[in-house]
């Protein structure tokens, strides 16, 4: 896949593309005003993440626009202030390696792959307008294929056929710089989509930032003959044409340290577990266990109630009948999450080192007890 | 199968919650209040204004016993939208002057927060983590966000008073 990509971005480099030997001889190129249309090269999302941060950390944006067109292999990107565990299915992913991002802009979780093409709108913070970079991709639609009726919403979607999501926004501002970034589904994995973007355990209860489900469309099941590189080229010209630009789109490599001094800590960053999993609204989880009485196979009822700050276990309490389970074993139990990662892993690791100190009969039902907490957090 | 998966997909796209245009009458009345040379929203607020100090990025700072109490203003507010998340520091965090410490959200957009001040924080407001939307309804009062030691007072010199904030706001619209 990763051969494939390059190869085509190749064979439009041979065209009209131009290689960007170090990019602040591009942004000297448009010094005096204007602006650029870059292309990253990489598939990697953390890496085109960081590009983007670095972009609106060193970037000139007071007299120019920046428009960059990114994709990702599979991945799943969570909006700054949103719960991983409630909006998507980390189990699936883990299974299927695909990673979670965490952005620094605000709205909803997606799913991002090869089939779907990231627009990011760089601009001054005073020249902010989401509608008006919105309006780029709504017009190239309608030029490239006037048949297809798309509208920008109120809340900054795009729809298809006035119903159908096909792009979704988020932003980020700074103190004098902003971005604008948007999805536009061309042929993304539907059924990947949907698989990845279910909770990974329920009973949590928290104010995060919540995703807002709607139908969505791929372009190209409504324009069969749009291809990816026809969009781009489409994009590319609507956007020169709205900000009076005239140059040719680079290519940029976001892994290049040279060209982009810095860019590997800021990708390093946003590949930490305390950014994307740390960084989470507090929350509180509640939720049944599934216990067996191994003699009787009777259900026992019992109940985990955990609150999680920073991603951590803050509190914990377990409610397990005492004529099963002494309560010294379940404060025991409880004990040992203090302080973990709220993460299966981490928490079967402390359960396992419970497990050393108790043999017989009680084992096995403390055994039972801590499969019961590590499968409640998926 | 294609329904559920289509519903599915529901959230693939960026898509935050709260429907996201103001009251018309909140925005309007704010407007033509701060048009007036007045941005106090609220009588009860008219005294504490005085005392404000604002920053250019919109956040105000009150000294309020020794510590410095930090929102955003009238204008800052309307400017985002509803608020729908509140990112704030940990009581404890150092904070030096014009640095980033945490969030507002609304309308899908993340605004980063500038200290006022150089200092440590001391409280954040809990209430926000329930109804953030308290930064739209009282900003210079319960929509207040986090309280600081002040640790450098001649900060508070180059910050600009009301008067200042308001041509600073009337410059802007120029």
């Amino acid at each position: 896949m990763m051969s494939q990509l390059r190869r085509s971005f190749l064979t439009l480099l041979s065209g009209r593309w131009r290689p960007a030997s170090t990019c602040s001889q591009l942004f000297q190129d448009c010094d005096g005003g204007g602006g650029l249309v870059l292309h990253s090269q990489c598939t990697d999302v953390y890496q085109n993440l960081a590009l983007e941060d670095w972009i609106d950390a060193n970037v000139d944006l007071q007299r120019r626009h920046v428009l960059l067109l990114w994709r990702n292999q599979p991945a799943v990107v969570i909006g700054r202030h949103q719960n991983p565990w409630t909006e998507c299915n980390l189990p699936v992913m883990r299974t299927a390696g695909i990673p979670l991002a965490r952005r620094r802009s605000g709205g909803g979780t997606v799913y991002h792959d090869l089939g779907n093409l990231n627009l990011t709108f760089f601009a001054s913070k005073k020249a902010y307008d989401r509608q008006r970079n919105l309006k780029v991709v709504t017009d190239a639609l309608r030029r490239l294929r006037p048949q297809l009726d798309v509208q920008a919403t109120d809340r900054f979607d795009i729809l298809l056929n006035g119903r159908y999501k096909i792009s979704g926004t988020a932003s980020r501002l700074c103190r004098a710089t902003s971005y604008h970034h948007c999805t536009l589904l061309h042929s993304a994995d539907r059924s990947a989509l949907s698989s990845v973007l279910s909770p990974s355990c329920p009973g949590i209860l928290s104010n995060a930032t919540p995703s807002v489900p709607s139908p969505v469309a791929n372009l190209r099941d409504h324009a069969p003959s749009l291809r990816l590189e026809e969009l781009m080229d489409g994009l590319e010209q609507q956007y020169n044409a709205e900000f009076g630009l005239g140059a040719p789109p680079a290519l940029v490599d976001p892994t290049d340290e040279s060209a982009f001094p810095g860019i590997s800590s800021m990708a390093a960053e946003l590949r930490r577990w305390d950014w994307t999993f740390g960084r989470t609204p507090k929350f509180s989880l509640d939720a049944e266990l599934r216990l067996l009485d191994e003699q009787t196979g009777a259900r026992r009822p019992a109940r985990l109630r955990l609150e999680v700050r920073g991603g951590r276990m803050d509190s914990c309490r377990l409610d397990v009948p005492a004529d099963w389970l002494p309560e010294r074993l379940s404060l025991a139990l409880s004990d040992v999450l203090l302080g973990e990662r709220f993460c299966p892993f981490r928490a079967a690791a402390a359960v396992c080192t419970l497990l050393r100190s108790e043999s017989g009969a009680l084992h096995a039902r403390l055994r039972n007890l801590g499969d019961a907490v590590v499968s409640a957090m998926g | 199968m294609a329904m559920r998966a289509a519903l599915r997909c529901l959230s693939a796209n960026f898509s935050p919650r709260l429907p996201q245009l103001s009251p018309a009458a909140r925005s309007s009345a704010a407007r033509l209040l701060w048009r007036s040379g007045s941005p106090r929203t609220l009588s009860s607020t008219s005294a504490l204004s005085a005392a404000l100090k604002f920053t250019d990025k919109h956040e105000w700072v009150r000294v309020d016993g020794g510590v410095g109490v930090v929102g955003i203003s009238s204008y800052a507010q309307e400017a985002l939208g509803d608020v729908v998340y509140c990112g704030l520091p940990e009581v404890g965090q150092r904070l030096e002057q014009m640095e980033e410490f945490g969030a507002l959200e609304s309308v899908k957009a993340a605004s980063e927060l500038y200290s006022p001040l150089t200092g440590e924080v001391t409280e954040i407001n809990t209430e926000l983590a329930e109804n953030p939307g308290l930064v739209n309804k009282d900003c210079y009062a319960e929509g207040w966000l986090i309280k600081m030691t002040i640790e450098k007072p001649e900060e508070l010199d180059s910050l600009m008073d009301q008067a200042a904030y308001d041509s600073f706001l009337k410059s802007l619209e120029e």
